[in-house]
């Protein structure tokens, strides 16, 4: 192209680009990958910017994705979630057996698997790593309380011995916080190990520049023959999402975790880049706080709940990309029930609930808001408007996030946001938290109390039998819903825009990724 | 009082300043709401996990033993333990310092660089064209965001024309550095120059006036010699207070700068440590802050004093 005619259509472009934050392109590719057909080649690093920093490597007491994905690399667990969310496959575990009073577990491992450092795996390390992360009170050892001991007959075999029957129990042994490690740390401290972690999976530790970047290097002892594939994979932290942008199209980087939505149209149409939306747990929600008198009335909650749009929130918030809420559980859950019966948008609906209501005429309530969060913003204001037509008078109380969350968890707000997505392939997790006032969360923050859910929840903790337990969380879902203990608002997928280049990556529905399956071009 | 006993002085006085800052920090961040405990917990935050931490980290304790205890370890020198990274805040600080002084020092040079021409030129060409032009085109460049400068960098210089630079990112080695961080340190430029060139021709055409210039301009010197051994040289007296103004903004001003071109510096630094209320670290950047604005404006007076043998340091 002649320089002058260059140098115009870059500044009508970047005119296009000071309106909207974007610059056109050229071809599409959108739908999630597939495992490729083509033959994976071996070779290549990875650069993945993400958002935010990683702040710690112990598995066991950290919380945040971003440090949770990249430990998952490095740890593995006896078994591990299938693609779909919901479904468990052995990993390094080959099978278990129960007994038939469903309290003993007895596991076989996966022969041949090796820690980075070179040693086999046996029993006895997965006896210490298990025992380690059920210890971690203010981590994730809740999710172990079931167990009552572990023990190791020989090198091959591990045996669960549980305090009672536990419905969930190879979904939590799923869990990347009970991924194994050397016994006893590998013969360092506890602090110094978590520096840089030694595991089976397919990368090992390379470094880290706090602040920057982590890098791992692909682990040569990996079980899986033949993979990973790629040399290495480093993940930096750039919060900026325009500069996530312009570094994968400069070939910077190969992916760019969660653009946002309103780029997504773009990034179908940019060359050389797959836009991948992968359907996730994520669900977000309208907290009510029961604290708060009206807030208390079934009516109430259930005729806010009728006046959220959830249709007009998916397409201005999420530009489309996302499916309006109806249940407590996403669809990705193992016993999620499309009948579960969250109220749609119903305006007719909403004013007669309101009118059931001990506050006919309506009332005043604050809504809390994060400072700077466009999203809770727009869905603010939508939900401002329509609350109005039913005498509610929203008035927001803008705060920075950290404020936001303190005061959510410190029950010093009324109306919130929240969301959730699932650690475990199992429903326990986020039913307990969510619908359990002693589930260590007061029912996300809610206070929600009902006997009967609470009950019910607790029987589908100790029952095995699939259809039984479906029936469980069915009805778990049908009353919750009925009282709208939350306001389900919508379920999105993770947006992933990576280089067409790279072939294999697939971001599951809990949000993890197995890189030992990706390869670049 | 000799130009040492000058600095002495100066560098004694950051003593008080610098513990001033510290308590007025210390309790600030304290008292502001949110908990870091809860947001590394994040949903998973129950009142027994959050107390535990708490109780580690030495949260439980009431705010005058926490203050004291942070004092005395500073005393020792140490600043305490990140929060979030478990690593020292000092040697976190020290890390992310580079590229903000990358950022705040070849922005300094290229803002002068860019503002004695153009300022020389304007008041050389007064109310001619050249000035017009001079007066009006920075002004236009203080009117975009440095947001939106940057982007506008990376789009034409990274990406579309002739890609010759990276899409943000600090390089590794001098010469990496040099080459990452020319883009950020322009949009630092592009944002100092037109004050600079402002004050700077404002003095020139004053200076212009003085017996001085008269007298070598009589001499028959050549208006170039004129205008650098005896025009720039008084005239730039003022402009170096406006300079050393500028950078003491810019000192943990630079953080919209290092977001946009993922410079890992300590405004980045500062403004996550707040978010997260990572208290040892927030304490530590604003040490260091405090630290480089009094330095800043020292290194001014002295430059001050070494190009005005007026001024006298007592």
């Amino acid at each position: 192209m002649h320089p002058r005619r260059r140098a115009f259509a870059f500044l009508a472009t970047a005119a296009a680009v000071a309106a909207t934050g974007t610059v056109a392109s050229l071809a599409a590719q959108s739908s999630p990958r597939s495992p490729s057909a083509a033959t994976p080649k071996r070779g290549g690093h990875i650069t993945i910017a993400r958002i935010e920093d990683s702040t710690s490597f112990d598995k066991t007491n950290v919380f945040q994705n971003e440090s949770i994905w990249i430990a998952e690399q490095i740890n593995e667990s006896l078994y591990e979630a299938g693609n779909d969310g919901k479904t468990l496959k052995p990993w390094l575990a080959t099978a278990y057996t129960k007994s038939k009073d469903g309290k003993t577990y007895t596991f076989k491992l996966r022969k041949g698997v090796k820690f980075s450092n070179g040693k086999p795996m046996t029993s006895a390390d997965v006896k210490f790593s298990i025992d380690d992360a059920r210890k971690q009170a203010k981590g994730w050892g809740y999710l172990d309380a079931a167990i009552k001991s572990i023990t190791a007959p020989n090198p091959s075999t591990v045996v669960f011995h549980l305090k009672f029957q536990w419905a969930p129990f190879v979904a939590d042994m799923a869990l990347f916080a009970n991924g194994i490690i050397p016994k006893n740390f590998a013969g360092q401290s506890r602090a110094a190990f978590y520096k840089h972690p030694v595991g089976t999976g397919p990368f090992m530790w390379d470094k880290r520049v706090v602040g920057q970047s982590v890098s791992l290097k692909r682990n040569p002892f990996y079980w899986q023959k033949g993979k990973p594939y790629l040399d290495g994979v480093t993940w930096t932290f750039v919060t900026d999402e325009n500069t996530r942008e312009l570094q994968l199209r400069g070939g910077q980087i190969q992916v760019d975790e969660f653009p946002p939505f309103n780029s997504i149209d773009k990034l179908k149409k940019t060359s050389g880049v797959t836009m991948s939306l992968f359907p996730s747990t994520r669900t977000d929600y309208l907290d009510m706080n029961e604290l708060y008198p009206p807030l208390k009335d079934v009516h109430v909650r259930r005729a806010i709940s009728y006046a959220i749009d959830r249709a007009a929130i998916v397409k201005s918030v999420l530009f489309g990309y996302g499916t309006p809420a109806n249940s407590q559980l996403p669809p990705q859950v193992p016993y999620y029930d499309k009948n579960a019966g969250g109220l749609q948008y119903d305006l007719a609906k909403a004013k007669a609930e309101m009118a059931k209501s001990k506050f006919p005429k309506g009332f005043k309530v604050q809504m809390l808001v994060g400072s700077g969060a466009q999203v809770e913003n727009t869905i603010g204001q939508i939900l401002q408007s329509a609350l109005k037509q039913l005498g509610i008078t929203v008035k927001f109380k803008t705060e920075d996030t950290s404020t936001e969350f303190n005061d959510i968890q410190s029950n010093k707000y009324q109306l919130g946001f929240s969301y959730w997505t699932m650690d475990i392939a199992d429903p326990d997790e986020l039913v307990t938290f969510a619908l359990d006032p002693k589930g260590g969360a007061f029912s996300f923050y809610t206070h929600y109390n009902n006997p009967t859910v609470t009950a019910l929840s607790h029987q589908a903790q100790r029952e095995v039998n699939p259809v039984k337990r479906a029936a469980l969380y069915a009805k778990v879902q049908r009353i919750a819903a009925s009282q709208a203990n939350l306001g389900y608002l919508y379920y999105s997928p993770y947006r992933w825009a990576y280089t067409s280049k790279l072939h294999g990556f697939f971001v599951q529905p809990l949000g993890n990724y197995h890189l030992e399956d990706a390869w670049l071009d | 009082m000799s130009l040492t006993g000058y600095v002495v002085r100066r560098l004694l006085q950051l003593v008080p300043i610098v513990l001033g800052v510290t308590v007025l920090v210390f309790f600030l961040i304290h008292l502001v709401p949110g908990d870091p405990a809860r947001t590394i917990l994040g949903n998973h935050a129950t009142p027994a996990k959050v107390a535990l931490l708490h109780r580690e980290w030495g949260l439980d304790k009431p705010l005058p033993v926490q203050y004291w205890r942070f004092l005395h370890r500073m005393a020792r020198g140490d600043l305490g333990s990140s929060l979030f990274y478990s690593v020292p805040a000092g040697r976190l600080v020290v890390q992310r310092l580079p590229p903000t002084l990358w950022l705040i020092g070849l922005g300094t040079f290229l803002s002068v660089l860019i503002a004695v021409p153009l300022a020389a030129l304007a008041a050389t060409k007064r109310d001619r064209l050249p000035d017009q032009v001079v007066r009006a085109v920075p002004l236009v460049g203080l009117g975009f965001p440095p947001f939106w400068l940057g982007i506008m960098l990376l789009l034409a210089f990274a990406l579309h024309l002739g890609r010759g630079f990276p899409v943000g990112g600090y390089g590794a080695g001098p010469l990496g550095h040099l080459h990452s961080m020319f883009l950020p340190s322009l949009t630092v430029a592009l944002a100092i120059a037109p004050i600079l060139v402002r004050s700077l021709r404002a003095s020139l055409l004053e200076v212009f006036e003085s017996d001085y210039v008269t007298t070598a301009r009589s001499k028959g010197l050549p208006e170039r010699r004129v205008l650098v051994r005896h025009a720039l040289r008084n005239a730039v007296i003022s402009t170096v207070s406006v300079l050393g103004v500028n950078i003491g903004f810019l000192v943990g001003g630079t953080l919209v700068i290092e977001q946009v071109y993922a410079l890992p510096g300590i405004g980045q630094l500062m403004i996550n440590s707040i978010f997260q209320r990572d208290f040892p670290v927030v304490q530590a950047v604003t040490l260091v802050f405090a630290i480089m604005v009094v330095l800043v404006y020292l290194l001014t007076d002295i430059v001050h004093a070494l190009l005005d043998p007026r001024v006298r340091f007592d």
